[in-house]
């Protein structure tokens, strides 16, 4: 082969390696990713049934109910909207009452969230971003005051 | 006299960015204008700097380990009743103390350059330095404007106000310096790089220093992620080992375009080919090294890792990242066309091989960068949150990386310049049939419902055995008898044997992945005493939870017995503490290990009646994963540990194939 | 002044390590291309000694030895364009020379004067601890009772001591598991078991959470009239909605009272909130609903400037338009509760002058006053922070 020959198939394989992966992303992309809902969101209907969505805001007081073989029901609530949620699995350390969390899984059309993976804040100053966030625009959470 | 630790650190501190800032400037300037006066400062202020660094970093620890709260850093990250070894790696275990460590280890590899870099040629090594004054300068910057660690408080409080003990163990605090020695590492990579640039031309010593340096850099980053990965699967309780969670990205990142230097590196020193590529995958990895450095430390993700939420600390990394990132491409875009290209080589040949896995390692990196990224920007600009989780990765990084396994064992028998594939697969036949094997068993094994995970185990064995049969066909048995044999696989270079080493330990870490992801058994329940149950062949009985005492924390432990076969095998006490004088709870997972294999079982609360929620998994030669990465490791130092003056000595064209080194 | 000696030792250590190697360095340059050829002539002996290892077959050695030789000559070429080596030029040196002697030390001590504290000796946990009691402030007390627990954790006294320590300094975290350990070990009283429904409701941000409620609860089972766990139970159910059963306990808590507790008008707002209608003996009196809710949402600085705003405004009434004992009464409550000792002195005095012909109502205020007198704290205890 001669030094352009070589160069073009170079150049074509790399090419080729990079369209595939490109093409990789761009399929992953439009199906894999998973949005973030508050309950407002959620009782506002905009969400999809059965499609797959992070559920963040503060465990509602009173409404952690354990069940057999480690399935739990709680209710998510930003003070204006509630989402029951059933999950089954250990929680986390500091999943409790009155505090933030996100739970990741499915809305299915008995209202109920199926989660399969809950995050609670890591440790007592850590509340997770989204959630976060979400309070703060429903002025529901003072920002980080716990700066002791 | 009164004691001045904290101040003399300071100023060393101070004073170590004055001297950064004339290491910025006078070893170029005379490397440019050929003053060999100005070149001669780069070694002895590198020294120096290390020195200084080293003194503020001494004093800093000084202040922990005497609960000095007068100190802010101290009052805020420490308590005087941690343990001895807590209050040590608490130095590093902030914001402020770890970007101290970021820049000593910085100042360490550019003392290590000057004292082992005497036979680079004087205007490379002082240009190069002067590059790694650069970033010096703009870090050390960057800790006394936003993050200094030794601002005081007067006066001073009493107690300091960190006591988590999440944080209170010896796998993190190990992990950070690992994983630094790694990313810091690549900065010299990426200042003879840029130096490369600056000056115009590439020296036959670049091809040579370029490799060992990234080698080192990789080492040190392997071990970090793999111990980061450990101490998340076994700390946090959720068995999982992996989470494709973006900190986890911003070191796996560089990870994978290190690996690619490293074998661009190989072409260019042994064939003299592939500098130009080389030089941008170093500027590349380097880059990625501080793209990891910005998304942990700006507080862009929030998580455990992210110490810094205050916005000007993000505003100036992001500022660094900027001038280094943008100032090193465009300096490319100018100068590489003027550097001179290396050797040819046939698209089939070691070279190709080695092309092939650049540009699978480079393409991989780029999807793990697009998922990790992608739901920033998307914030930034759309305020859309979205989370990118494990399938995105698994769909996009998992084919990029089916190519890249089935190539590696053949990249090393191929020979330089032109290889002949055909001949080359007519000596895996025996790697090609153990892996055949291994897939008919696993496909036997797995059933009709998992019957993936059998090509895909059959591809990770494929890897393990094509590396053994290529270090075996190197030692020629079949041709000199096994007494010889064994002596010439003895005396094979070090080098080869680093290959083989580390691309053993790619397909062990390959086949841990694939048989626990794929045969993994997992088992959420609650159980009451004397309550059993089966899991993967074992049989787990419950015998009820005891409440014990630890130094500073009280724990309920549920004790299990673990039976094989109808005898008792093991005992498993998986606990839930909680620190007393915190009322903090934590899960403390409880692990067995079989063989390669382990039983892992976490507890829930444990309720009134004396039961408990429990989590339980077998999860099938998980510890591969681990024990893979050491051995890529422990190729990575064997590699590093030869010393010849490595060449590739080509092919000549229409000849039979013979092996070459 | 020995740490500005030390200072300068280590800067003339800096500076030296910029003289030192440029007075040293020859001047000139010119070693690249010997530098290539002496990698190549390396290169070529390692060829040789991998033949003679067998690792490589004469024929590859033979194309690799050409290939290197190749290299080898165009190194030896002499190195285009004029990189030839000149003597260092003066100007550059003496730049070079005078950044190490002004620039360097200026800079530092300069950056440092701005960024240290050259005044502040180091400070040790155990060189502090180990100084004179007089000389201790209150946090170092506390630190010295924390490490005593620490060391006795089994110390229920120790915890109970500590615990009203922690709220008062706001560290409402540390207040509810000191009170946890103190029950723990101690075992439960109502005061301890209110005090921990208190200290985790502060740490919730008022929000009356399902730990805090329990503790309450387990409260009114030991003493089913004590008014601080009712008075937070009633707050919980206000929280969550059940307005009717709220408005109910508020009630049933108001009708225990005297009327010049200095919980009363926060449980009155709060049954008003919930939308019940106050018993008639309490009829209008204190804040609106809406300044309670609004109180509840503040920041602590600004709930405490709105405090202070309704009290001055009570002030400014009655010393216009007067009023009756009562209202001088909770005015000069108001200030005690808020620390204002003086203030509250000055209003029973007001306030005593224009009721001399009014026997009943002076004895309201010195009774007023005298709980003024013996107990200036009785604020740290009142349930009146509805968050």
């Amino acid at each position: 082969m001669t030094r352009k020959q070589r160069r073009l198939t170079l150049i074509a394989s790399a090419g080729a390696v990079l369209a595939v992966a490109a093409g990789l992303i761009l399929f992953a992309l439009n199906d894999q990713i998973v949005f973030f809902q508050s309950p407002t969101d959620i009782a506002a209907k905009t969400v999809p049934e059965g499609s797959r969505i992070r559920l963040g805001g503060l465990v509602e007081d009173g409404t952690v109910v354990k069940g057999d073989h480690g399935e739990v029901r709680f209710s998510v609530t930003d003070t204006e909207a509630s989402v029951p949620v059933i999950y089954i699995g250990l929680l986390p350390d500091l999943f409790r009452e009155g505090q933030g969390v996100v739970a990741e899984g499915v809305m299915k059309p008995d209202g109920v969230f199926h989660a399969d993976k809950v995050l609670a804040k890591h440790d007592e100053n850590y509340m997770p971003k989204e959630v976060a966030e979400a309070l703060k625009d429903k002025g529901v959470w003072q920002g980080d005051k716990k700066a002791n | 006299m009164m004691a001045m630790t904290v101040e003399f650190g300071h100023y060393a501190l101070v004073l170590a960015l004055v001297l950064s800032l004339v290491q910025s400037c006078l070893p170029i300037y005379g490397a440019l204008k050929g003053d060999r006066r100005l070149m001669a400062v780069a070694g002895p202020v590198s020294g120096m700097l290390f020195l200084l660094v080293g003194l503020s970093f001494a004093a800093l620890t000084s202040a922990y380990l005497s609960s000095d709260f007068s100190v802010q850093n101290v009052y805020e990250n420490s308590h005087s009743l941690k343990p001895l070894i807590y209050k040590i790696t608490g130095v590093w275990g902030n914001h402020e103390g770890s970007m101290l460590l970021w820049v000593l280890i910085l100042v360490f590899f550019a003392a290590l350059v000057s004292a082992f870099g005497r036979s680079i040629p004087d205007t490379l090594r002082a240009a190069s330095l002067g590059v790694q004054g650069w970033v010096s300068a703009a870090f050390l910057l960057f800790i006394l404007a936003t993050s200094n660690p030794f601002l005081r408080l007067q006066p001073a409080p009493a107690e300091g106000q960190d006591l988590n003990p999440i944080l209170q163990d010896i796998g993190l605090a190990i992990h950070p310096p690992l994983l630094y020695l790694g990313y810091v590492g690549f900065s010299i990579t990426f200042s003879f790089a840029v130096a490369a640039l600056i000056l115009g031309r590439i020296d036959a010593a670049w091809a040579r220093w370029v490799r060992p340096w990234a080698l080192l850099a990789w080492l040190f980053l392997t071990l970090g992620i793999a111990m980061g990965s450990y101490w998340a699967y076994y700390e946090l309780g959720w068995g999982g080992w992996w989470f494709w969670d973006p900190v986890e990205n911003a070191s796996f990142m560089p990870w994978l375009a290190g690996t690619a230097l490293l074998h661009s590196a190989l072409v260019m020193e042994k064939r003299n080919a592939l500098k130009v590529w080389t030089i941008l995958l170093a500027i590349l990895t380097f880059s990625l090294s501080l793209l990891g450095t910005f998304l942990v430390r700006s507080g862009v993700l929030t998580s455990v890792h992210a110490f810094a939420t205050d916005p000007a600390r993000g505003v100036f990394i992001l500022a660094i990242l900027c001038v280094f990132i943008g100032g090193s491409l465009t300096l490319y875009a100018w100068r590489a066309p003027m550097l001179k290209q290396g050797g040819l080589f046939a698209p089939v040949s070691r070279e190709g091989a080695l092309v092939l896995n650049n540009l699978l390692l480079t393409a991989a990196c780029a999807a793990v960068f697009v998922g990790t990224l992608y739901p920033l920007a998307l914030e930034a600009i759309a305020n859309e949150k979205i989370s990118v989780g494990p399938p995105f990765f698994n769909l996009t990084f998992g084919p990029l990386m089916i190519p890249l396994l089935i190539a590696v064992p053949f990249g090393p028998y191929l020979s330089w310049k032109r290889g002949d594939l055909l001949a080359v697969a007519q000596r895996l036949w025996a790697a090609f049939g153990i892996a055949i094997i291994a897939m008919l068993a696993a496909a036997w094994l797995s059933g009709a419902e998992r019957i993936l995970a059998a090509p895909a185990v059959g591809l990770a064995v494929w890897v393990i055995a094509g590396s053994i049969s290529e270090i075996l066909s190197r030692a020629r048995f079949r041709d000199v008898g096994i007494g010889t044999g064994i002596s010439r696989l003895a005396g094979l270079p070090r080098s080869a044997w680093g290959t083989a080493l580390g691309h053993m330990g790619l397909g062990i870490t390959a086949l841990g992945i694939v048989v626990t992801s794929a045969f993994e058994v997992e088992a959420i329940r609650s159980v009451q005493p004397e309550d059993r149950f089966e899991l993967s062949g074992y049989e787990v009985v419950f015998r009820g939870v005891a409440p014990r005492r630890g130094a500073n924390f009280t724990e309920d432990v549920a004790h299990f017995d673990i039976y094989s076969g109808g005898a008792k095998v093991t005992e498993l006490e998986p606990t839930k503490r909680l620190y007393t004088a915190r009322q903090m709870p934590t899960t403390e997972s409880a692990i067995a290990t079989f063989g390669f294999s382990q039983l892992y079982i976490s507890i829930g609360e444990v309720r009134e009646d004396g039961g408990v929620d429990l989590r339980a998994y077998h999860k099938p030669l998980i510890t591969l994963i681990w024990l893979g990465t050491l051995v890529m490791a422990a190729g990575g130092a064997v590699s590093l540990s030869d010393r010849r003056l490595r060449v590739g000595a080509p092919k000549r064209a229409r000849q039979q194939p013979s092996p070459a080194e | 002044m020995i740490i500005w000696i030390v200072f300068a030792i280590l800067t003339a250590f800096a500076a030296l390590s910029i003289l030192v190697p440029m007075a040293r360095a020859r001047a000139g340059d010119g070693e690249r291309a010997s530098h290539d050829a002496e990698v190549y002539r390396a290169q070529l002996g390692e060829i040789d000694k991998d033949l003679e290892r067998g690792l490589i077959d004469e024929e590859s050695a033979q194309a690799a030895r050409t290939e290197i030789a190749r290299r080898l000559i165009a190194a030896a070429k002499p190195p285009e364009g004029g990189e030839k080596g000149r003597p260092g030029s003066g100007l550059p040196l003496r730049l070079a020379q005078l950044a190490a002697i002004v620039f360097v030390p200026l800079a530092a001590i300069g950056l440092y004067l701005e960024l240290g504290a050259p005044n502040l000796p180091d400070q040790p946990l155990a060189e502090r601890l180990a100084a004179r009691p007089t000389q201790q402030d209150l946090p170092l007390l506390i630190a010295r009772v924390e490490k005593h627990l620490s060391d006795n954790p089994q110390d229920g006294q120790g915890w109970d001591v500590l615990a009203p320590v922690y709220m008062r300094m706001g560290r409402t975290s540390d207040a509810a598991a000191a009170y946890r350990n103190a029950i723990r070990i101690l075992g439960p009283t109502v005061d301890r078991q209110s005090n921990l429904g208190e200290a985790l409701t502060m740490a919730n941000q008022g929000i009356v959470s399902a730990d805090a409620r329990a503790a309450f609860e387990r409260a009114v089972e030991i003493d089913e009239r004590a008014i601080k766990p009712r008075f937070f139970l009633a707050l919980a159910l206000g929280q969550e909605g059940k307005n009717d059963e709220a408005a109910a306990a508020w009630k049933s808590i108001l009708d225990e009272a005297q009327g010049n507790e200095p919980w009363v008008p926060a449980a009155l707002a709060e049954l008003e909130k919930v939308g019940g209608e106050p018993p008639q003996r309490f009829a209008r009196s204190g804040p609106s609903a809406g300044d309670v809710a609004a109180a509840s949402q503040m920041s602590e600085a600004d709930r405490a400037q709105m405090i202070e705003g309704m009290v001055a405004g009570l002030e400014e009434r009655l010393r216009s338009e007067g009023g009756d004992a009562e209202e001088w009464v909770r005015l000069i409550r108001a200030y005690t509760v808020l620390g204002r000792q003086d203030k509250a002195m000055e209003t029973f005095e007001l306030a005593a002058a224009s009721f001399e012909d009014d026997p009943a109502a002076l004895d309201k205020l010195k009774a007023a006053r005298q709980a003024l007198e013996t107990d200036p704290d009785e604020g740290g205890e009142e349930p009146t922070q509805s968050n």
